[in-house]
C-alpha cells in the first residue's frame, strides 16, 4: 500500500494544479448555472431533473478531455516507463487516477449543490428524487471515467484517446435508441448496456439495484481492462 | 562464490514477426559494471526492459537478486534503479519534489524519506537546482536528477541506458567517473553504442549485433580505463629507434607494442600520452605526432561484426 498514496497524491496535484481541472469546472458551473436560472424563472419548479439530465450529457464530453491524458501522456513522455518500472502495482496506478480524476468531478458535480440549497431556502423540494439524482451522476462519472482511463492506457495519442472515448460514451449512452428496432430479446440486452436507460430512473427518483449494479461492475470491468491494457508488455 | 545480481538466460524477444533478441545469455556480478556494446538496433534497450521488467521476454527467464523479472516482478524491480534512454522525468515538479516522489514509490519511508533525498542531491551534486522545475533544467542536470532517483531505496543494480547520449565532454567524464564510484557499493549494467564509453568504465562487455549476443569480453574496468593506445611518430627515424624508443617507453611505464610500416609505433601506455612523450623527448628522440589508435576492443568489435555479417 505504499507507493498508493504518493501515486494518489502525485495525481491529484496534478490535475488540481493544471488549468484544465480550473476550466473544466468553470465552463461546467457557467453552463448549469445559466441553465439553473433560466429554468427557475421560466417554471417556477423546485426541481433538478433538467440539471441532472444536461450535467449527464455534459459529462460525455467533460470526461475524455479529463482522461485523455492519464496514460497516454505518461506513455508519450516516457514517464510510464519510470513507474512501470519501479515496484509499484499497476492496480495502484490505475485506482490513483480513477480517483484523482473522480475527485475533480466530484468537486464539480458537489458545487452545483449550491443550486439545490437555492432551491431548499426558497421552495420545497423534493429532497428524495435531489439525492438519488446526485447520486446517479457520481455512479455515472465513475463509469464514464473508468473507461476512459481503459482507453488512455491503451495509446500514447492523447487526442486519439479523447475521440476513442466520446465514441465509446456516446455509443453507450445512446445505445436504447437501437433497441427499438431491434428482436425483442436483442433490444433488452442493447436497453441493459443504455447509460442513458440506466441514469434516467435516479435523475427521476427511483433507485433500483441493478442500476447500481450496472454502474459499479462497468466501472470495475473498464479499471480491469485499464490493468490488463497496461500489464501488455 | 557470492551469486550475480543479474542472470538472463536465453532471452528471447519478438516485436510482432520482428526478433529483437535472439537468445542471448550473461551475468552481471556484484559490484561489476557490465556494458552491452552493440549498434543502434541491436537489441541493447530491449533487454534492459525486460530486465526492468517493462516487457516480458517472448520466452527465456531473467532473475534479479534472484527474483525472476515476470513471476516475482515486483520483487525483481524493488532491486533496480533504472535511467531510460530519453530520461522522462516529470517536467512539472521540482528537483526535490520528484526525488521524495520517486522515493516514496520506491518504499522508502517517512523517518528515512528526507535523508534519502539529501544524500541523492549531494552525491548528485543537484543542491543548486532542488528547488528548480524539472522543465528547467539543462540536459546534463536532468541526467543527473534520473540517477539520482534511480539510487533511491539503495538498489543492488543500477541500469543506465546511454547515459552520455548528449552529455558534452565535461558531463560525460562525470558520469564515467560516477559510474566507477557507484561499483564499489552496486552493480551496473550500462549500454552504450560508443565503445570507447564501455571501455573506460566496463569490468566487461557483452557485444551485441542484430539482438544476438556475440561475445563477452573481459576489460578490466577503471585499472585499464586508464591505459592508453596510441600511434606515435619520431623524428628522426633512425636504425637503433626501436630499442631506444623501448627503453624509453618502459621507464615512463608504456610498452611498444608494434612497429607499423607507416613509421609509426604502436604504444601502450598505462598513464596516458604525456609522460610516455616527457620520457622519449628526455631521451633526446624528438616526437612529431601522437594519435588514439583503435583498442582491443574496437579492433575484437570490428572483427565480430564483420564476421556476422559475412
Amino acid at each position: 500500500m505504499s507507493a498508493f498514496a504518493p501515486l494518489l497524491g502525485k495525481e491529484v496535484r496534478a490535475l488540481f494544479q493544471s488549468p484544465v481541472a480550473y476550466i473544466v469546472i468553470g465552463v461546467f458551473l457557467a453552463l448549469m448555472g445559466y441553465s439553473f436560472t433560466l429554468t427557475l424563472f421560466n417554471n417556477k419548479y423546485a426541481t433538478l431533473i433538467h440539471i441532472f439530465f444536461q450535467s449527464a450529457g455534459l459529462l460525455l464530453l467533460i470526461v475524455p478531455v479529463i482522461t485523455m491524458r492519464l496514460f497516454a501522456e505518461e506513455r508519450k513522455a516516457g514517464t510510464l516507463e519510470l513507474l512501470l518500472t519501479a515496484p509499484v502495482r499497476e492496480s495502484h496506478l490505475v485506482v490513483a487516477k480513477y480517483l484523482a480524476s473522480m475527485a475533480v468531478l466530484g468537486a464539480m458535480i458537489g458545487l452545483t449543490g449550491t443550486y439545490a440549497l437555492v432551491l431548499g431556502v426558497f421552495g420545497s423540494p423534493d429532497w428524495g428524487t435531489i439525492y438519488s439524482g446526485y447520486l446517479g451522476l457520481l455512479l455515472l462519472a465513475s463509469t464514464l471515467v473508468a473507461i476512459g482511463l481503459a482507453v488512455s492506457a491503451l495509446t500514447s495519442n492523447q487526442v486519439i484517446a479523447a475521440i476513442v472515448t466520446i465514441g465509446v460514451l456516446f455509443s453507450m449512452w445512446m445505445i436504447d435508441t437501437l433497441a427499438a428496432m431491434a428482436p425483442d430479446a436483442l433490444g433488452r440486452v442493447l436497453i441493459s448496456f443504455s447509460l442513458l436507460a440506466r441514469f434516467t430512473p435516479f435523475a427521476a427518483g427511483a433507485m433500483y439495484l441493478s442500476d447500481f449494479g450496472f454502474f459499479l461492475s462497468t466501472t470495475l470491468l473498464a479499471l480491469f481492462l485499464a490493468m490488463r491494457a497496461l500489464s501488455r508488455r | 562464490m557470492t551469486p550475480s545480481v543479474v542472470v538472463a538466460d536465453s532471452l528471447v524477444k519478438f516485436y510482432g514477426k520482428r526478433l529483437a533478441v535472439d537468445r542471448v545469455s550473461f551475468d552481471v556480478r556484484p559490484n561489476e559494471v557490465m556494458g552491452l556494446l552493440g549498434p543502434n538496433g541491436s537489441g541493447k534497450s530491449t533487454i534492459l526492459r525486460i530486465l526492468t521488467g517493462y516487457l516480458h521476454p517472448t520466452s527465456g527467464t531473467a532473475k534479479i537478486g534472484g527474483w525472476d523479472v515476470v513471476a516475482s516482478s515486483r520483487e525483481a524491480r524493488g532491486q533496480l534503479g533504472y535511467v531510460p534512454e530519453d530520461v522522462p522525468l516529470y517536467a512539472g515538479m521540482r528537483v526535490a519534489e520528484f526525488l521524495e516522489f520517486m522515493a516514496r514509490v520506491r518504499g522508502v519511508q517517512a523517518p528515512r524519506l528526507a535523508s534519502a533525498v539529501d544524500e541523492a542531491v549531494e552525491r548528485l551534486s543537484l543542491g543548486r537546482v532542488r528547488t528548480l522545475l524539472i522543465a528547467k533544467l539543462s540536459r546534463g542536470y536532468r541526467q543527473r536528477v534520473a540517477i539520482a532517483q534511480a539510487l533511491l531505496g539503495r538498489p543492488k543494480l543500477l541500469v543506465l541506458d546511454e547515459p552520455t547520449n548528449g552529455l558534452d565532454p565535461r558531463q560525460i567524464i562525470e558520469v564515467r567517473e560516477l559510474i566507477r564510484a557507484l561499483s564499489r557499493e552496486l552493480s551496473v549494467l550500462v549500454t552504450s553504442h560508443i565503445l570507447a564509453e564501455i571501455e573506460r568504465v566496463a569490468h566487461r562487455a557483452a557485444i551485441l549485433l542484430d539482438g544476438k549476443l556475440l561475445s563477452i569480453e573481459p576489460l578490466g574496468g577503471g585499472g585499464r580505463a586508464a591505459r592508453l593506445r596510441m600511434h606515435l611518430r619520431v623524428a628522426p627515424d633512425r636504425g637503433d629507434a626501436a630499442q631506444q624508443v623501448a627503453a624509453a617507453l618502459r621507464k615512463a611505464g608504456a610498452e611498444l607494442v608494434e612497429s607499423r610500416d607507416d613509421g609509426a609505433w604502436l604504444i601502450d601506455s598505462a598513464e596516458g600520452a604525456a609522460p610516455a612523450v616527457q620520457a622519449l623527448v628526455a631521451a633526446g628522440i624528438g616526437v612529431d605526432e601522437v594519435t588514439p589508435a583503435a583498442s582491443g576492443l574496437e579492433e575484437l568489435f570490428l572483427r565480430l561484426t564483420e564476421g556476422a555479417h559475412r
